[in-house]
This record gives structure tokens, C-alpha cells and sequence, in this order.
């Protein structure tokens, strides 16, 4: 007999829970394979960030991949089924990214993850939400970061990009092969995670050599004081050197606010990054038009802001359809291509969706699919990276992204020590109303 | 009347040699009950679970080491970061048992606040607050320092699959849940303990007057350094589970919020009182999920999406202080 009241009180307690423990029921196991899958929806799920610094660059993101989804929904969907994306913001921290990514799995139950952003968030993430044991696709992910393409780690992750020490490789050689630039001292400023560390592997493999060792900033971003001290520092190099940023957007716009501050805007070549090079962005985020004109940038798509680019008016079109109020930029250029991509996936896995099957098709028919793309879609039976190529461009003062040069040259290569390229290679035009038919 | 007097004076002696017991009895009943938890819950609640007890860690050092031994610390987080170090090297570099790599997050931290706590063990209030809050900023930045740590990117802290005896199907969730919530469970009954023991009178007697502690034979110092560092081993756990749960460390873990909001889980848990600590860690696993949900429900902006959580963990915080600043428990407790 239990004398004491609290320990009694405990113990009723306990009894209750117990009770309401058993009455619980688990949630019914549906095949793993089909899970998220109906015979009217396919559930998707994106984590991403939504708030905080990398927030402010890249939410349009998971906005841009729901709008596309409701015009194919609107269109008739994938094979009868709607598509609903489910997006949770994980603000570029890598404990919220494992979090979330886990709830999209468990608790949302997603038949796959797509457009996912960012290297050591996709990093944890994965491990975290055991996408690999679960056999969870993970869909062009926003990141090119190469050890993604290792299928021993990574056995379910397909890039969105094009991967970094390929962006890294491509940008050596328009140094090396611009007689203005190459002369010059260069720096580099980089993230201080795979991001960046995969870009330095690049470049080495190009045999650049940098004038000073690469400055590292951490991974939650670029400090305005750190910003202002490197360039204070890199400005006593002779002549204009070139810096190049292997970073996100906001940090690319507290470098580039950090030298109108210090008066160095004419001080330096400023080439960036294709990830943190988004004009409209820039000049939201308060960098000047005159600042803005002139970066370098690499690209693998076309200029968001070019009307007569048969993707981009389409897209464009979605974007005011079902988007609204949310203007057309390189984030949502992307977001979109990659739900265009993800759409011709689902279809090419056939009525009988399954995740092996959806990865199945993109490894064997991924290289077909229509994409915004300028470079050739690398995917095959051994090959995870997005796409295998860059051009170089520059902006002018009203964001608008311009062939450097004057003409559009594509250079295509490979992450390892392949030789970098000229291409001729020429895109799948869209299909009709931007509504993938393969 | 002498028969009742000595029959009371006894029974209060029973009690509190029954004490111990019943506490460890009521804590195998806890581990018993979760345990029938954890076969009928769902994964997802699982992780969230195994979120809480590491949370509710993390709180319990912090009510230990500012509840009873009045000492305010802003840089737990940091301890935190060094016990998950700790534990990240121990299977990365040695091999060992992800269990005893817990083991080790625990001591190493322990040992690190021992020192700590030996250089600061002369500060007091604002000062030492202070000192750790510095310490917060400055740790995670040390920890780009050493290729050793593996800077920004971090190091993996994979705890492996569950043991082959739970079958191929059993659920890594469940495995991280039953790690957590045991670490949890001893650990908040060892913090219980010293807080019962003769280290907790003290503790009290420091926190209310240190110089009549002082002249009651206390070494206050000397005492300031053992909380200290046995709040440190504490949250040095905490921070090796926090890990195991993404699966890796990096400075990025453990930003200055997050040892604020440790303090603000505690003083919502009630600062003095142990008992809320699995409540603590619940409002900080539910905050930011509320604060999504509303988000996604009203279609706030980005600035709204930003300062929710923390508008919310502050609103709750100056709640508590006014209406429950002994801890939840008391509202419930009957008035004499």
C-alpha cells in the first residue's frame, strides 16, 4: 500500500499515461516506396531557408517550385496525381535543417525532398533524417557541393547545380585567358565549409594560385566588420586585383556594401560566385545600381531579367499567374527549373510511382529533360551533378546579367582534373506552355 | 506527548532515509513508463522526445548552477559545444562507444569548468556573467582554430546503427530516444540527489548569504568551483546528445541564443525547482514549431517569421516571471 499522497498521486499518474499510451495508435506503415503517394497526390517536401541572412536571398525558392506545381496541377498534374509541396524553414542552421528535413520524412510522410538548400545543411540533414536507409529521393538540391555526387554516401541525392570546383575550374581559366585580369594580384573570400573548401579544391586543380591564402568566413555568414577589415587589408595590392567571392548572396552584398563604405568599389574586380550573384537581391539588400554594374559572375542559366528567352517568359508568366506580387529573379528562375525538372522526373518514373523508380528515370533518362539550363544536364547511371558547365557574364546597373564580351561562351568540364572546354552545346527548346510532355 | 513526539521525530528520520529510494523509484518508474512510450509513438514524436530529455539536460545544469548555487551563467551554451567536442573526438578519433563518448562529453566538460570555474570562482553576478557570456561568443570561433575541431565544417558524431540484438527494422529514432531520455533520467536524478545532499545545503546556503555561509565554515569558493563544474559535466552531456541528434558538431550549434535560451527554459521551469525540467525542454522544442505553424497559418512576413520565436520565448519568459517565478509546480500546489 502506497502511504505517501505524492508518490500515489505518481503512481495514478503513471497508470494514466500507460493507459494513453497503449490506447495511442501508431500511424498506419505505408510502403515505404510509395509513401506520399496517391491515386490523386504525390506529397513533396522542401526544407530550406526561409528566415535569417541566407532567408533574405533565398526564400522565393520553395514560393517559385509551389507555383510551377500549381500550374501543372492546374494543367491536369502528373499522371492524374496533384502535386502538394510541403516547405519548412530551416534558416540555413544546420540543427534546424536536420530537424526539419527529419519532420518532412516522419511526420509529413513526403514521397521525396526536393530543391533542398545548401551544403552542410543538406550534409546533417541527411544523416539526421536517415534519407539514405529510408530510400528518400533527395531532388536537386540547391548546392555544388561535389561529395553530393558520391553515390556511397549520398545514394539518393541528385544536384541541382552544377558542382564548385567545376564553377571554380571555369572561373580560373577566364582569369587566366582575360589578358586585363590575369596580370592582376587575386584574392578569394569564401564560406568556410565544403561551399568554399570545394571551390579551393577547384581552383588548385585549375592551377590557380592566389595572391594571399583564402579569407574563410564562418557559415552563418560574413560579418560586415570582417567584410570591411579583408578589404581594408587586400586594397594595399597594387593595381585593381580580382576578388572572387565563393559565397551566398547576402554575403556577396555585405562584401560589395563593405567597399562603398570604404570607397574600394573601383578598387577591385569583383567576380562571384554563380550562388551569390542574384542582382535583384543585391539591390534589395541595399548594394548601389553603380556597384552592382560591373560584378562578374558565372552563370549556368540564362539572365532572369531576359524577356526574350523562351523559359524565362514562360516562367515568368507562372511566376505573375501564381506567384503574385513576388518579382521574377535568378532565385526563382531556379526554383522553378528545378520543379520543371522534378515534374519530368515524376513522369518519366511512370504511373507506378515508386522512389527506386523515380531515381531510376532520372539516372537514365535525367540527361533528356528540358531545363532553363545553358549547360548540358549531367545526370547518368554514374553521375549526380546537375549540370557540367558555366559562362561568365557581367552585370550592369540595372541587374541585367550580359554576356562577358560581349558573346555568350559556355565552358563545360568535369570536378576532377578534366580539361575545361568551350562547348557548343545547345538547350531543349520548352515544351509547349512550359508544360513538360516527355 | 513524549510517545507522539518521538514517534513523529522518527518517522521524519525514515523519511528522509526513504527519500533517496522513493526518488530512484520514482525515476526507474519514469524510465519504465517512457519506455512503454516509446513502442507506441510514432518516430517523428520520438526525435522530438529524444529533443526534450536533451533540452531538459541542458535546463537541469542550469538550474543547478544559478537555482541552487546562485551563480548566473550566459554562456552555457559553449559548455555545451565542448562536451559535444569531446564526444565527437572520442568516436572520430578513438573509436570508442558512442556511450562512452557521452561519457566523455560529460567529464571533459566537467574538467573544462573545473578550471573555468577556478579562474572565475572570485566573480560574482554580473561579472561572471559576463565572463561566460564572453565565453559563448568566443568558443565557437576557438574551435575554427584547431583543424583538430574540423572548423566550420565540424566534425560527424554518428552514434551508428542501433544494436543487431533490436532487429534490422528497429528505428534509429527509437535508439536516439532511449540514449536521451536514460542520460536524462540519471543524470536529473543525480542533479535531484546533490541537490538533497549536504553539496545542496550549501549550494542553498551560498546562494541566500554567502558571508553567513562563509561563517558557518563554508568554503564559498572553493564551493563555486564544484557547482561549477558539476553544471558543466551536465551540460556537457547535453551538448554530446544535442549532436548525436543531427549528427554532427559544428560551431554553428551552439549560437549565443541558444544559451539564452537555456535560461529561459529554466526560469520558466521554475529556477529552483527541478521538477519542471522535462517542461522546460518541451516549451523549447514546442516555441519554434508554434511559431512556424502560426507563420505558415497568418502568412506573416519575413520579419514576422524572424522575431516570432523569440517574441514568444520572451512573452512566456516575462509570464513566468510575474505570474509563476517559482515554476509552474506551485500553481498547483494547495493553499495552506
Amino acid at each position: 500500500m502506497i502511504r505517501n499522497t505524492r508518490t500515489k498521486r505518481a503512481v495514478i499518474a503513471s497508470a494514466l499515461i500507460t493507459a494513453g499510451a497503449m490506447v495511442l495508435s501508431t500511424i498506419p506503415a505505408q510502403a515505404a516506396e510509395t509513401t506520399g503517394v496517391t491515386a490523386t497526390t504525390i506529397k513533396l517536401g522542401i526544407s530550406s531557408p526561409k528566415s535569417g541572412a541566407a532567408g533574405t536571398a533565398y526564400k522565393k525558392v520553395p514560393g517559385a517550385m509551389k507555383a510551377y506545381f500549381d500550374y501543372i496541377n492546374a494543367n491536369g498534374g502528373v499522371n492524374g496525381r496533384k502535386i502538394t509541396l510541403v516547405s519548412h524553414d530551416d534558416g540555413y542552421n544546420v540543427k534546424r535543417a536536420a530537424t526539419q528535413t527529419t519532420k518532412l520524412v516522419l511526420n509529413d510522410q513526403v514521397f521525396a525532398i526536393v530543391g533542398a538548400l545548401g551544403t552542410a545543411t543538406h550534409r546533417n540533414a541527411y544523416k539526421a533524417a536517415n534519407l539514405a536507409k529510408n530510400n528518400v529521393p533527395s531532388l536537386f538540391v540547391n548546392s555544388g557541393f561535389s561529395g553530393f555526387a558520391n553515390k556511397a554516401l549520398y545514394p539518393t541525392t541528385f544536384a541541382g547545380l552544377p558542382s564548385y570546383p567545376m564553377e571554380a575550374k571555369v572561373m580560373a581559366k577566364f582569369i587566366k585567358d582575360n589578358p586585363v585580369l590575369a596580370p592582376q594580384a587575386s584574392f578569394l573570400i569564401a564560406q568556410d565549409d565544403e561551399f568554399g573548401v570545394d571551390g579551393i579544391a577547384g581552383f588548385k586543380e585549375a592551377g590557380h594560385k592566389f595572391s594571399d591564402n583564402p579569407i574563410l568566413y564562418p557559415q552563418g555568414g560574413l560579418s560586415s566588420t570582417i567584410a570591411e577589415g579583408a578589404l581594408a587589408k587586400l586594397a594595399a595590392a597594387p593595381g585593381k586585383p580580382v576578388l572572387v567571392l565563393f559565397g551566398t548572396t547576402d554575403t556577396t552584398a555585405t562584401l560589395l556594401k563593405a567597399a562603398e563604405k570604404l570607397s574600394l568599389t573601383t578598387k577591385f574586380t569583383f567576380l562571384a560566385g554563380s550562388v551569390g550573384a542574384d542582382a535583384t537581391t543585391l539591390l534589395a539588400l541595399g548594394v548601389k545600381a553603380t556597384t552592382v554594374d560591373g560584378v562578374i559572375t558565372a552563370s549556368f542559366f540564362p539572365d532572369a531579367k531576359d524577356a526574350t528567352d523562351e523559359y524565362v517568359k514562360q516562367f515568368t508568366a507562372i511566376n505573375t499567374k501564381y506567384n503574385k506580387g513576388v518579382p521574377f529573379d535568378n532565385t526563382v528562375l531556379q526554383g522553378m527549373n528545378s520543379a520543371m525538372l522534378t515534374v519530368q522526373a515524376l513522369r518519366a518514373a511512370g504511373k507506378n510511382l515508386t522512389r527506386t523508380g523515380l531515381m531510376n528515370a532520372i539516372d537514365t533518362k535525367g540527361s533528356t529533360f528540358a531545363s532553363a539550363g545553358l549547360a548540358p544536364l549531367n545526370f547518368s547511371a554514374t553521375s549526380r551533378v546537375g549540370y557540367n558547365g558555366y559562362w561568365l557574364g557581367q552585370l550592369n546597373a540595372k541587374g541585367e546579367l550580359k554576356p562577358f564580351g560581349g558573346k555568350l561562351t559556355l565552358y563545360t568540364t568535369d570536378s576532377t582534373s578534366g580539361p575545361v572546354t568551350a562547348s557548343t552545346f545547345v538547350r531543349k527548346s520548352i515544351p509547349k506552355n512550359g508544360i513538360p510532355n516527355n | 506527548m513524549l510517545k507522539h513526539s518521538k514517534s513523529k521525530h522518527s518517522k521524519k528520520i525514515h523519511s528522509s532515509i526513504d527519500s533517496p529510494r522513493k526518488r530512484l523509484f520514482l525515476f526507474i518508474l519514469g524510465g519504465w513508463l517512457l519506455l512503454i512510450l516509446s513502442n507506441q509513438v510514432g518516430e517523428f514524436s520520438l526525435y522530438q522526445g529524444a529533443f526534450v530529455a536533451t533540452y531538459a539536460v541542458g535546463i537541469a545544469s542550469i538550474i543547478l548552477l544559478t537555482g541552487y548555487s546562485g551563480q548566473l551563467s550566459l554562456g552555457h551554451g559553449a559548455l555545451m559545444a565542448v562536451g559535444a567536442y569531446a564526444g565527437a573526438l572520442t568516436i572520430n578519433s578513438l573509436q570508442w562507444h558512442p556511450v562512452v563518448a557521452l561519457i566523455m562529453a560529460t567529464l571533459v566538460a566537467g574538467l573544462f569548468g573545473l578550471l573555468l570555474g577556478g579562474a572565475v570562482a572570485r566573480f560574482s553576478g554580473p561579472y561572471l556573467a559576463g565572463t561566460t557570456l564572453a565565453l559563448a561568443i568566443a568558443l565557437p570561433s576557438l574551435a575554427n582554430q584547431f583543424p583538430i575541431l574540423g572548423g566550420e565544417q565540424g566534425l560527424a558524431f554518428d552514434v551508428g546503427a542501433s544494436p543487431a540484438r533490436f532487429g534490422d527494422d528497429f528505428s534509429p529514432y527509437k535508439w536516439f530516444f532511449w540514449i536521451a531520455t536514460l542520460a536524462a533520467l540519471i543524470i536529473i536524478w543525480f542533479v535531484a540527489n546533490i541537490a538533497a545532499s549536504r553539496f545542496g545545503r550549501t549550494f542553498r546556503a551560498m546562494r541566500d548569504n554567502p558571508i553567513a555561509a562563509q561563517l558557518c565554515g563554508v568554503n564559498v569558493a572553493r564551493q563555486k568551483v564544484t557547482a561549477f563544474a558539476i553544471s558543466s559535466g551536465v551540460a556537457g552531456l547535453s551538448g554530446g546528445l544535442l549532436v548525436m541528434l543531427i549528427t554532427g558538431v559544428s560551431p554553428s550549434v551552439f549560437p549565443l541564443s541558444l544559451s539564452l535560451l537555456l535560461l529561459s527554459g529554466a526560469v520558466v521551469t521554475g529556477l529552483y525547482n527541478l521538477k519542471g525540467v522535462i517542461l522546460g525542454g518541451l516549451v523549447l522544442v514546442a516555441i519554434p514549431e508554434i511559431a512556424e505553424s502560426l507563420v505558415t497559418r497568418i502568412g506573416g512576413s519575413e520579419n514576422v517569421a524572424n522575431s516570432l520565436p523569440g517574441f514568444l520565448v520572451s512573452a512566456l519568459l516575462i509570464l513566468a516571471v510575474m505570474f509563476t517565478p517559482n515554476g509552474p509546480e506551485h500553481i498547483f500546489k494547495r493553499k495552506h
